[in-house]
């Protein structure tokens, strides 16, 4: 199985990266056909990642959610997720072509890790940990999504200059409405992880919040998107201040995910 | 809003101060770690426990008092505006509108009312006939909703942290413990370590009883492992740790004197003798002498025991070595063995009753966040126009573009 997953992650890494060329190249030669068929590419993508997600699942015998190369292929999976729902949803695949390259970043980080599949430890044996984890993915795929809307609202007025990109990005109401509607559901999720994970803290390790660096950062990023929702509120601000702390709630989603642990280790330098 | 913003962000700026300085350690470890004068800082603005000082405890404040506030003047407003969302579109002032369409007659008014989600058309009665309708009401206290939650996750939390009662008890299985200043007694019944195949250790598990130490005949029992602690009393049980303990023997002239259990890293004093103290610094199940540094274990099986001790005189060092096996140890007529190494059990116990607080909080806040984002209230309502057709209006302010789109597409169909 783990073989079999082996291979599927390769494949994935490849359409990924094939999608991304196509999603530039629907950008730098303007054929929407190109779009189209970088959306195919990515939900096939998306099929085969989760299909590889499921066979190392199988031959780990349990949940893939526990170490920093399952965490990594979970986020890029969770980013493909939730951007190819938006795209789908919005018919926005400039947003597609922003986020592409952040998937690839993201599989492409999943794949320096070890792959090697260890026995959990004690502390890592409960359900809990499946819905902590699982929620994060989702929450992390959102604002990855938000923080690509953010760059695409910041970068906006110099795009437009272009009658096709004019055609492509919605207008500032629209989107950051899209950005609205990303953030809500990262937050919303991440709320859920935020919960899941302290219950799981305190079966664990009988206390459900120890200021450990990753709970203080994961916090920060709460505190920071609901900045963002409050900002978004008062109305005379143009969205660029919302966009603005968006992208900053994502640099602290990374520093949470990848900073604590090198930085900042505690009780949660496994994952 | 423009405060709560702000404190907002200085509540997030705190939090990252604190995560970034190691928190509670001496000023002599700050001072090695970064500099002397950068020590001083982080102890002179409490950054050295960041969390529990007044300026961290202080901002907190000013957001619960921030939050409650809203909330507290907030509240009557909501019920205002509910209310007037549940009944018929006022005159004055007329309500705002975010979309209209108009319609041939009252059935296909209907019908874009119907297609919007509107379930119950109300007629107003009197005068001029208007039709209205709302969905979604409960979303406009998703804010108020997630707040109060806050609020209560924040009480739950600090009331917490003043009261909470926290104690740890170790010892090996047949031991019986003081439970703190509890009043209640727990003895170790058992204490297993279960093994994965590669020798990985999969699981920790305690059996306890535990009983008021004024009624003993009330003992109640229990099983507490990793991730699945125990209630008994009122209190928690979590399986917390382990590490290694033994027996320690000391006779003196040869005649038994103290049989006891020691674990790693605790002190004997000598019966009758009590300024002469032993010490079990670490037991090594796999000894390993590594010339130049300190010995190692080679595994976690008991296959070359050694003791590391160190045994001290009216405070001062006697010495410190290593003991293989059940080697003695002679201090003068006194002489000391380790033997029967085996595991201790380490059970932390906590009375925390606001732990349910903090955690409705928690529910609660996620149940406001999905009323604020996933139930968009909405409304429509329809009064006739001097030619016979009708005119509908429909309002969602949260909706914007994505409600005029699905007002727009939903009075296409009426056309159609
Ligand atoms: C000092 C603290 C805070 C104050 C005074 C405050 C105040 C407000 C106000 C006045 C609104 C507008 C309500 C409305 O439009 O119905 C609002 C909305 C909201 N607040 Fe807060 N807030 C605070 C902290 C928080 C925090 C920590 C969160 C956590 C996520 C939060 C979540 C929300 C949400 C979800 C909304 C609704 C946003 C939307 O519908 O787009 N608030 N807040």
């Amino acid at each position: 199985m783990l073989r079999i997953e082996n291979t599927l992650f390769t494949i994935v890494m490849l359409i990924y990266f094939a999608a991304m060329i196509l999603y530039f190249l629907f950008i730098a030669v303007k054929r929407d056909r190109l779009a189209e068929i970088a959306v195919w590419l990515q939900a096939a993508g998306l099929i085969l990642h989760t299909a590889a997600l499921i066979c190392r699942g199988i031959g780990a015998g349990r949940l893939p959610l526990t170490n920093q190369y399952e965490f990594a292929t979970c986020f890029a999976w969770g980013l493909c997720l939730v951007s190819l729902l938006f795209v789908v949803r919005f018919r926005f695949p400039v947003l597609g072509a922003f986020a592409a390259p952040l998937i690839f970043l993201v599989i492409g980080y999943a794949a320096m890790q070890s792959r090697e599949v260890h026995e959990l430890m004690p502390s890592l044996r409960s359900n809990w940990l499946g819905f902590h984890v699982s929620t994060a993915i989702i929450a992390y795929g959102s604002f990855g999504v938000s923080f690509v809307l953010s760059v695409i609202f910041l970068l906006r007025d110099k795009m437009k200059a272009q009658g096709f990109m004019d055609r492509h990005i919605p207008d500032r109401e629209m989107l950051d409405l899209i950005s609205y509607r990303s953030v809500s559901l990262g937050l919303l999720f991440l709320t859920f992880t935020i919960l899941t994970g302290a219950i799981w803290a305190e079966r664990a390790w009988g206390s459900y919040w120890s200021w450990d660096p990753k709970e203080t950062w994961s916090l920060v990023t709460w505190i920071i998107y609901a900045v963002y929702l409050h900002l978004r509120i008062r109305r005379s601000w143009e969205g660029r201040s919302a966009a603005v702390f968006a992208a900053i709630g994502f640099i602290c989603v990374l520093f949470t995910y990848i900073g604590v642990n090198t930085f900042l280790p505690g009780i949660h330098s496994y994952v | 809003m423009h405060f709560a913003i702000f404190l907002l962000i200085l509540l997030a700026a705190a939090c990252a101060a604190g995560s970034l300085v190691t928190q509670g350690q001496t000023y002599m470890w700050y001072a090695q770690r970064y500099s002397e004068r950068t020590a001083a800082l982080i102890i002179a603005l409490h950054l050295d426990d960041a969390f529990h000082s007044w300026w961290f405890i202080l901002i907190t404040a000013f957001l619960c008092l921030n939050l409650l506030l809203c909330n507290v003047l907030r509240a009557p407003q909501l019920i205002r505006r509910s209310r007037r969302w549940g009944g018929p579109p006022v005159p004055d002032p007329a309500p705002s509108y975010d979309a209209s369409a108009v319609c041939a007659s009252e059935e296909e008014a209907r019908g874009l009312l119907g297609r919007l989600g509107m379930r119950n058309i109300r007629e107003s009665g009197s005068g001029e006939k208007i039709l209205y309708a709302c969905k979604n009401r409960a979303g406009l206290w998703g804010a108020w909703v997630c707040h109060l939650g806050i609020l209560f996750l924040i009480a739950g939390y600090s009331l917490g942290q003043m009261n909470m009662q926290q104690y740890t008890v170790y010892g090996v299985p047949g031991e019986t413990r003081e439970i703190g200043d509890s009043g209640y007694m727990l003895h170790i019944d058992d204490f297993r370590t279960d093994y994965n195949e590669d020798g990985s250790v999969r699981q920790y598990t305690s059996d306890i009883t535990v009983w008021p130490g004024s009624d003993p005949e009330s003992a109640a029992s229990a099983t507490v492992s990793v991730n699945a602690p125990a209630g008994l009393f009122g209190m928690k049980y979590y399986q917390n740790s382990t590490g290694w303990a033994g027996s320690i023997h000391i006779l003196k002239d040869g005649a038994p004197l103290m049989d006891a259990v020691i674990c790693a890293g605790d002190m004997i004093r000598v019966p009758g003798k009590e300024d002469l103290v032993i010490i079990l610094n670490v037991f090594y199940p796999d000894y390993q002498a590594v010339p130049g540094s300190a010995p190692v274990t080679l595994s976690n099986e008991v296959r070359n025991p050694a003791w590391l001790y160190s045994a001290y005189y009216q405070e001062r060092l006697l010495g410190m070595n290593v003991l293989m096996g059940d080697e003695p140890l002679t201090i003068d007529e006194y002489t000391i063995t380790f033997t029967d190494p085996r595991n201790y059990t380490l059970i932390q116990v906590k009375r925390d009753p606001f732990t349910l607080l903090a955690l409705i909080g928690g529910v609660i806040a996620m149940a406001g966040l999905l009323l604020a984002f996933y139930v968009q209230p909405a409304r429509a309502w329809a009064s006739e126009t001097g030619d016979g057709s009708w005119q509908v209006f429909g309002n969602c302010p949260k909706g914007g573009a994505l409600f005029r789109k699905r007002f727009a597409a939903a009075a296409e169909k009426q056309t159609e």
